[in-house]
């Protein structure tokens, strides 16, 4: 049987001209889509926050922040929905949460969309850079200016998380902008077993190594350390940094943007050798992607003599429920013992902790909300009651206060720590540039590198990063 | 009572009804436009969610776009291409990859179909089988990583305890070089070999039975009748599963991201994992786009060859 000729089909003009059209439809749309990105990008820089707070709305309102999962982010959400809603009894206080390696994804995914589900962004330290270069989030001085007391705070804190560009080590730069108010302190604390190697803290790292090694011999079953190794967020990365401060050495030179030859100078090479070779094999086997809740779990069921962790996700050490080491706090307490970093060539620790950042796509009502959210938080009387909720502050006052003081046994760490903190970079290639970090340091602690290539690598591709800025074509390998 | 219905009329096979005939359809909705009108939904979606993005993506490959810091998208010409294909980053990341897609892929199909040819076998409770061995192809695989994780952790997972109850020593099963990938390809194994074994017996299922029991009357031993009869007939439909196997094995990044995060150091990163990382650390959205690209058509150009491979074996 034959079937009759279909018509319109094939190459007929009709057809030629429905098939051109919608061409030119697809071309136009994929044009139009390009060249509204490169609209929404115009603009470079932060814009400017009002110097006053506008006219707060009456209307219920939800004031949203983005962090990662884990412990002082369920304490601010109750915290400010507790004391916030005595003043501000229509807003409600949502913290959107994130796994900690997703953190840095969620938060530029959504810049990157010029529209985010959040009102403030609690952003680390070190992406302040990026977020200000693209014009992310608001510019605060002059809000900062008309409505904070900056004199209350140690002027490294209030410029570690909001001052772009970076303050040097310590300081602050007066005539810097500032982008964002600190909202959770942090450092790391040195968590050593008072039963097993005694009531005295070590004071130099020597000593330390020392004490674990002593401890490891004498305890079959118990590591003489634990610390952060794993190659997701910046876990290795801080690890290395820590001991290279303390060994003194330097991330980089700031002013010159060099890398290479800075991080792997000898300094730098003693810190990894320190790290690799004296301190890894004192750690339990298989703990090569440790981070912050593994070497919390290693404590709190007795496995670690010595352990590093960030302060603010130390309290569940102190959960009886959640510990092996007693039944009651005072029974944990007399096991474990909180100290600050052990010193040996110089006396750095790292700066943890985050600031409030408020997001440029937000909403005009939700901005002013922003604001008074922040400098509501920021008063002297809030801040303590903050410390006593379990947060870490910044302002001085806060930090010396018995509120905060008494709250936990490791806050007094906190508060001696705070004069010897160092940051990492804040560039905008901060992301890129802790992964190079974070990777080879991993892989030097699980032996896929040795100590020297590993180092060597991070300085050479780190430079690379920085140095790529005007390249064209196949950035970001 | 009705009026009784005519049993005959003027077209035989049609009963005459005492309704009004629908109305005639407009002049201008020909058979032609009312199938364009059909199909228009479905065509605007895929146009919207697949092509589009697609050109999209092709254009911002040769572009130095970025996502985040936005900017004028600078033309690049083959830039990001040269730069991919050049970088000694991605050429480790893409010999990991084949180490995975073989190593996986292999094990899976010689699991997969030596567990069908057993089923096959058995009279009694095939179908309970069956559906116990697809279990695992069920399960998400974030969930598969996170329970394996668990249970390949060195220091409390069941898998190192079985080991020390029989008196073999700790082994660090996500934190080394050699035994990352293992642990990679054999969680990736657990879960898709009954992808394997599903195709593989319903080809063995679909084996006429009489070139068995022609091959029985001459006296075939089971090894002849498996080389001659079984495999012969299964290979093409096992060869699409693989197919399939491979492509899927070749974008891994689920098990990558929850089981080592690529490491130790980049030891297990594939070439997915690394384009989620140009993608999204550094918001490189030109590389990543020519990076995507390029694994689109290294599919593509691998499938197509597969494809002809398998024609082939079927004319022959």
């Amino acid at each position: 049987m034959r079937y009759p000729r279909r018509i319109g089909r094939g190459s007929s003009p009709g057809r030629r001209v429905q098939l051109a059209a919608a061409a030119i439809v697809l071309v136009a749309t994929t044009m139009a889509a390009c060249s509204d990105g490169e609209d929404g990008a115009a603009q470079v820089s932060a814009p400017k926050a009002p110097a006053a707070i506008p006219e707060l709305t009456k209307d219920p309102l939800t004031l949203s922040f983005i962090w990662f999962e884990w412990p002082p982010a369920q304490a601010l959400e109750k915290f400010a929905n507790e004391e916030y809603k005595k003043i501000r009894p229509n807003a409600t206080i949502k913290v959107n949460t994130v796994p900690n390696a997703n953190w840095h994804d969620a938060m530029f995914t959504q810049f990157a969309a010029r529209k985010t589900d959040f009102d403030i962004a609690i952003l680390d330290s070190q992406h302040i850079g990026e977020a200000v270069t693209n014009g992310n989030i608001l510019d605060l001085t002059d809000f900062v200016k008309n409505n904070i007391d900056t004199s209350a705070y140690s002027p490294y804190l209030l410029a570690a998380y909001g001052q772009y560009p970076q303050a040097e080590t310590g300081k602050r730069d007066e005539s810097a902008s500032l982008y964002g108010l600190p909202l959770l302190g942090d450092t790391w604390t040195m968590i050593y077993r008072k039963d097993l190697i005694g009531d005295k803290a070590p004071q130099t790292w020597d000593e330390m190594i020392a004490a674990a090694t002593k401890c490891q011999a004498d305890n079959p079953g118990v590591s003489g350390l634990a610390f952060h190794q794993a190659n997701g967020s910046d876990a290795a990365a801080v690890t290395y940094n820590t001991v290279n401060g303390v060994y003194g050495g330097n991330l980089w030179d700031a002013k010159t943007r060099k890398i290479d030859g800075v991080l792997n100078d000898p300094a730098g090479q003693e810190a990894m050798d320190v790290l690799v070779n004296k301190m890894k094999p004192l750690t339990a086997k298989g703990s090569g992607n440790w981070f912050i809740d593994e070497v919390n779990a290693a404590v709190a069921q007795g496995k670690a003599c010595i352990a590093f962790n960030w302060i603010a996700a130390s309290g569940g050490l102190l959960d009886p429920k959640q510990s092996t080491l007693g039944k009651s706090r005072e029974q944990i307490l007399g096991k474990l013992g909180f100290a600050t970093l052990p010193k040996q060539k110089t006396d750095l620790v790292p700066l943890g902790g985050m600031g409030m950042h408020v997001s440029a796509y937000s909403s005009a009502a939700n901005q002013a909300e922003a604001l008074n959210f922040m400098k509501w938080f920021e008063q002297a009387d809030i801040q303590k009651k903050w410390a006593a909720a379990g947060g870490v502050p910044s302002r001085t006052d806060a930090i010396q206060s018995p509120e905060f003081l008494n709250a936990g046994p490791f806050n007094k760490v906190y508060a001696d720590s705070v004069p010897r903190m160092r940051d990492m970079w804040n560039v905008p290639e901060y992301a890129r540039l802790v992964d190079i970090e974070n990777t080879n340091v991993n892989a030097a602690l699980n032996g896929a590198k040795s100590p020297t290539d590993a180092l060597n690598d991070i300085a050479k591709e780190q430079q690379s990063v920085l140095d790529s800025s005007g390249k064209k074509g196949g950035g970001g390998l | 009572m009705s009026a009784p219905v005519p049993l005959t009329t003027d077209r035989p096979g049609q009963v005459a009804s005492t309704t009004p005939p629908a109305r005639g359809r407009s002049r201008w909705l020909s058979d032609r436009r009312l199938a364009v009108a059909f199909i228009a939904p479905a065509l605007l979606l895929l146009l919207a969610m697949s092509v589009f993005p697609l050109l999209w993506a092709l254009y911002l490959s040769f572009t130095d776009y970025s996502a985040t810091r936005g900017g004028a998208a600078n033309w690049v010409w083959f830039g990001n291409y040269t730069a991919i294909l050049t970088s000694a980053q991605v050429h480790l990341r893409a010999l990991t990859t084949l180490i995975y897609v073989v190593g996986a892929v292999g094990l899976q199909t010689v699991l997969g179909f030596t567990i069908a040819y057993l089923i096959s076998r058995r009279t009694h409770g095939r179908g309970l089988l069956t559906t116990l061995f697809l279990v695992p192809m069920m399960l998400s695989p974030v969930v598969v990583g996170l329970f394996w994780r668990f249970m390949l952790d060195a220091q409390f997972g069941v898998v190192n305890s079985m080991l020390g109850s029989l008196g073999l020593g700790q082994v660090e099963w996500l934190t080394k070089q050699r035994t990352a990938l293992l642990s990679l390809i054999v969680v990736d194994t657990w879960q898709w070999t009954p992808f394997i074994m599903l195709i593989a017996l319903a080809g063995l299922t679909a084996v006429p039975k009489y070139l068995y029991e022609a091959a029985s009357i001459d006296r075939a031993s089971e090894w002849f009748r498996f080389r001659t009869i079984t495999l012969p007939l299964v290979w093409p439909l096992l060869l699409i599963a693989v197919l399939f196997r491979a492509i899927e094995a070749f974008r891994l990044f689920d098990l990558v991201y929850i089981l080592t995060s690529g490491g130790p150091g980049v030891s297990t990163e594939t070439l997915s994992f690394h384009v989620y990382k140009v993608a999204f650390l550094g918001f490189n959205t030109g590389t990543a786009s020519a990076y995507g690209i390029l694994m689109v058509l290294i599919v593509i150009v691998l499938t197509q060859l597969y494809l002809r491979y398998l024609n082939k074996l079927k004319e022959d």
